[in-house]
């Protein structure tokens, strides 16, 4: 039973040594009123250098919250954050802002994550002020013209004056300043027009490229992450159902919950509107997070749960590779990447 | 529409006239101007009320005893033959001072106390909403009375007593705005940075927070200048002979049945002031609204 | 129901020339130019749009709901089951809102009143417009909660809309527009604020309950992929102006307008693999103060040329396609449409 965490070493982590990020048992709570509400819940996953991790799940399911707690802001309740070995929990005041700066964040809201009294030139030189880095003013030019700003059109004014997709554009230069490893990106496109959409994805797949980043792309779209990330985990209600390599993850769902993600993408043609009853549906809604369901969270909107799943909770497990789907695994005795957490995976 | 060979000019040249727009303002309206207009006669009449060419203000002249408007002197004499337009001009100074200091006073204490219960929340926070809410619960006028018993008559004790009444206001206001400035992203990524929470203050929140206050300041400064005139009438503002606007309507009332002018110009100058400072904050703060909803 | 089956419906809803100018603090916003549509009974018309498309205040230009202050100038007409309703007034006009047209708003959270139970909201329209009394709208209200797919309905009738999920509290708005039978149901981004297992939810429910009442649908979204397999009709609008308007298969089949092509190439797709790289519109959607001559999509269009930056393509109907599409049934304002079956199609 998971009621011990921080016994085991979770399966899904890798042994590997260019781990950048790796969170091990983590739980978030939350005070809402007099509850507690556990809004991560003894999640834990890694991120390898220059790879980068989707976290996809519906709003509620704590996605947020984990690129959060990485950053400290808040630090979790309980598990660790390694980054390069370093566990952020044990760190606090001037060893964590040090360390911090390694990590950026962008956010969903572009307007509201850019202070309207300050002009863009400050905003986005505001990390090398803080730390006194050396020539501000040539890394700033470079920054904004990295992400595709004019800096003499733009440096002067303040961010009243640009549109979603060019604020999106600015926070991504403010966090690049200080030359970060790992960007967490929370909900970065999905304020954004859908015109606008794929520039930023675009923009943020070369900056990853350019500045050698490490990113963990929070999102609710299943096709945005699909786009940027070469392994995704899939959440529900602060749990962890699934991890693996975007592709296999994508083409065979082990876990009910995913499959019923990946069924519910509107379906881009207009002759499927006959057959759209086939895959069955998630009936009902997210259970309270303040008083999450027995056993497998899951459990109450699961079309394959059985009794053992409002009793027991379904550890991590690999997920069996069938022979005709992968058959180079078996010649190459390539370790299954791919784990869920369901006492009846797919 | 004509090409546009200068992009980066034309849209500078367009910027300066935005800024131009939003200080001096399309659509703020000819009341509003009278009302700027009227403030700063106020405002220019309290610097300089003594290098204007008046009359002493308390040289009793009994001759020239309750002379109407216009009858030898522009507003006419009070009680003791003293000059009214002098002694307007100057009483101005006492509300100006007063309005400005006690206004200074519950703008930066109470707007301190409210930014940091706002951002730092828990115990502090509790702690001062419950006394702010004892000393909101109190009459202001018996708390002002003894507080004025206490530290005097001064016109920096009285400017501090009533300032100290508008904290709980402006700690209201300031927490009220800090906790929706918070929650903003960009405190989050400044924190992401770095930032240092002293940064953070001055930086990130305070700018946000400050133009709210300072429109504030001006709907406060209206109500100041009555609270004073009430403490005059009372007899309790700053000391006679000085003259005060609240002092110039208790002395006056005295003649009501004779000479109704002695009390009322006094009453008017106060409404007009009074109204003018209502009328602009008001509109300064719906423009600085209108400008965060546009955001 | 084929298109050639819509033919013999009656129309519904005639949209002709509509210009919609509205005052704001930068100027006069043209935000809708000149749209042209009609709508035939039981018949879903998609009209997909971004932001500042316009696509929201025709929506609701089309039930007089813009505040005569700002709209600064109206023009065309709007015929509803062959009555003419841009020249009605409030009153009369209040009549046939909710009894023949009803709207679906984006946010089920401030579209509901927090202080009124469900019974009290569901249940206004139906005493309002159908004189039901208390007891038999209140009975009536539990068959639609039901009909909407609330469990529990005769329980869930008394709660306020905080004890509700986001994905009940659209169906309640749901059950609310429905309630008295509207010929036209206008729902606009009714799933833009909701997760996606629950989007699938609200769509397939829309869908049914248009198909059962017969209604017609206006289903207006910014997302292609959420029109693709439910509207009849897909318009495609951009910077207030209809660029583009066809039977979904048809349009899918091959898009001629490059907004419209490019605007499905830039979506992400589930199918392709990890990492492709986006074929992004460059630029921005374009501000509507002031509308610069041309084709407003042209300084981001890859296949503009002279013409494109001086006139304003009227719309025209496409020549007849690759696809067997009759021309009347395929509309678009371009000059130089793209010829070429869209990439790949479908997913």
């Amino acid at each position: 039973m998971s009621d011990q965490p921080g016994q085991t070493t979770p399966l899904q982590l890798r042994d590997r040594d260019d781990i950048v990020l790796r969170i091990e048992h983590l739980s978030v709570n939350f005070r809402v009123g007099k509850q507690t509400v556990q809004a991560v819940s003894d999640l834990s996953l890694d991120v390898a250098r220059g790879e980068t991790l989707g976290l996809v799940g519906e709003s509620g399911c704590g996605k947020s919250t984990v690129g959060r707690a990485i950053m400290q802001l808040p630090p979790p309740t309980a598990g660790k954050v390694l980054f390069k070995g370093q566990d952020l929990c044990l760190l606090s005041g001037e060893a964590l802002r040090q360390t911090r700066t390694a990590l950026q964040m962008i956010f969903q809201d572009p307007i509201s994550s850019l202070n309207p009294r300050r002009k863009v030139r400050d905003i986005v030189a505001e990390g090398l002020q803080i730390w006194g880095r050396p020539s501000q003013q040539s890394r700033v030019r470079e920054v904004m013209e990295a992400v595709g700003l004019d800096p003499d059109a733009v440096a002067d004014r303040r961010p009243h004056q640009f549109s979603g997709g060019q604020c999106q554009r600015i926070c991504i230069a403010r966090s690049l300043a200080l030359d970060p490893e790992v960007l967490i990106c929370d909900e970065p496109v999905s304020a954004l027009d859908v015109s606008v959409q794929a520039q930023i994805l675009n923009l943020l797949e070369d900056m990853k490229q350019r500045y050698q980043l490490t990113m963990v792309f929070v999102a609710h779209n299943l096709a945005v992450v699909r786009n940027v990330s070469d392994r995704v985990a899939v959440m529900y209600l602060g749990k962890l159902c699934e991890i693996g390599g975007t592709g296999s993850v994508y083409a065979r769902p082990a876990h009910p919950y995913t499959r019923a993600l990946l069924a519910s993408i509107p379906d881009m043609n207009p002759l499927s509107r006959h057959q759209q009853d086939g895959l069955p549906l998630l009936h009902g809604d997210l259970p309270s997070p303040a008083n999450p369901p027995s056993g497998c969270r899951f459990r109450t909107r699961c079309p394959n749960a059985q009794a053992l799943c409002a009793e027991k909770e379904p550890l991590m497990q690999a997920v069996r590779q069938t022979e005709q789907n992968e058959p180079q695994s078996k010649t190459t005795g390539v370790v299954s990447d791919h784990f869920v957490a369901c006492h009846f995976p797919l | 529409m004509p090409v546009n060979k200068h992009p980066t000019i034309e849209s500078r040249a367009q910027n300066f006239a935005r800024a131009l727009q939003q200080v001096f303002g399309r659509g703020f309206g000819p009341g509003f101007w009278l009302a700027v207009f009227w403030l700063v006669i106020v405002a220019f009449c309290a610097m300089f009320a003594d290098w204007l060419p008046l009359r002493d203000p308390l040289d009793p002249v009994i001759a020239n005893r309750l002379d109407g408007p216009l009858s030898g002197s522009l507003l006419g004499a009070d009680g003791l033959g003293r000059d009214i337009l002098s002694r307007l001009v100057h009483g101005a100074r006492v509300s100006v001072v007063i309005g400005l200091t006690a206004v200074s006073i519950g703008m930066i204490v109470g707007g301190a106390l409210g930014i940091i219960a706002g951002y730092f929340r828990g115990h502090f926070e509790r702690a001062l909403m419950a006394v702010l809410d004892v000393i909101l619960a109190f009459p202001w006028l018996v708390l002002l009375l003894a507080l004025v018993a206490f530290i005097g008559q001064s016109l920096f004790a009285i400017s501090t007593a009533i300032g100290f009444l508008w904290i709980p206001a402006y700690a209201r206001v300031a927490r009220a705005n800090t906790l929706s400035v918070v929650q903003r992203e960009y405190v989050l990524a400044a924190r992401a940075m770095g930032a240092t929470t002293t940064r953070i203050l001055v930086r990130e929140v305070l700018p946000n927070v400050i133009l709210p206050l300072l429109a504030y300041g001006l709907v406060a400064m209206g109500l100041v200048i009555i609270v004073e005139s009430a403490l005059a009438f009372l007899g309790l503002s700053v000391e006679a002979p000085q003259p005060t606007w609240g002092g110039m309507i208790s002395e006056g009332k005295r003649h009501l049945a004779t000479a109704v002018h002695v009390a009322l110009i006094p009453s008017i100058t106060i409404f007009l002031t009074v109204l003018s400072l209502n009328f602009v904050g008001d509109r300064l703060r719906s423009r600085f609204d209108v400008k965060e909803s546009n955001l | 129901m084929t298109p050639r089956e819509f033919k013999e419906q009656p129309l519904l809803l005639d949209v002709r020339n509509l210009t919609i100018r509205l005052n704001s603090a930068a100027g006069l916003v043209h935000a809708v130019e000149d749209v042209s549509f009609v709508l035939r009974e039981g018949q879903t018309l998609g009209i997909v749009g971004e932001s500042g498309s316009g696509k929201s205040v025709m929506a609701r230009s089309l039930m007089n709901l813009l505040s005569r202050r700002s709209v600064a100038q109206r023009q065309g007409s709007v015929v509803l089951s062959g009555r003419e309703i841009s020249a009605l007034s409030e009153r009369e006009m209040q009549k046939l809102r909710g009894a023949q047209v009803a709207m679906i708003f984006q946010d089920p959270m401030t579209a509901l009143n927090p202080v009124l139970t469900i019974c009290v909201q569901v249940s206004e329209p139906l005493q309002q417009h159908l004189g039901l009394s208390k007891q038999a709208a209140r009975q009536r209200t539990i068959e639609l909660l039901d009909a909407v797919g609330i469990p529990d309905a005769a329980n869930r009738v008394d709660q306020y809309p905080h004890q509700l999920s986001g994905g009940m509290r659209q169906r309640v708005v749901i059950a609310i527009a429905l309630a008295c039978d509207p010929a036209l149901l206008i729902a606009d981004e009714p799933t833009t604020a909701l997760d996606v297992t629950v989007q699938k939810q609200i769509l397939d429910l829309l869908s049914r309950q248009q198909t059962q009442r017969r209604m017609g649908m206006l289903l207006i979204t910014h997302d292609l992929g959420v029109v693709a397999s439910r509207a009849d009709i897909i318009a495609v609008m951009y910077a207030g102006r209809l660029v583009e308007l066809a039977p979904a298969t048809t349009l899918f089949g091959a898009m001629r307008h490059p907004y419209t092509e490019a605007l499905f190439n830039s979506i992400p797709r589930i199918s392709d693999p990890g990492h492709t790289r986006l074929q992004a519109i460059p630029g921005r959607p374009p501000q509507l103060h002031h509308p610069s001559p041309g084709c407003a999509f042209a300084p981001r269009c890859q296949y503009a040329q002279q013409r494109c930056h001086r006139e304003t393509p009227p719309v025209v109907m496409a020549e007849s396609s690759i696809v067997s599409a009759k021309p009347t049934e395929h509309l678009h304002a371009c000059f130089f449409p793209v010829a070429k079956s869209a990439s790949g199609g479908v997913n």
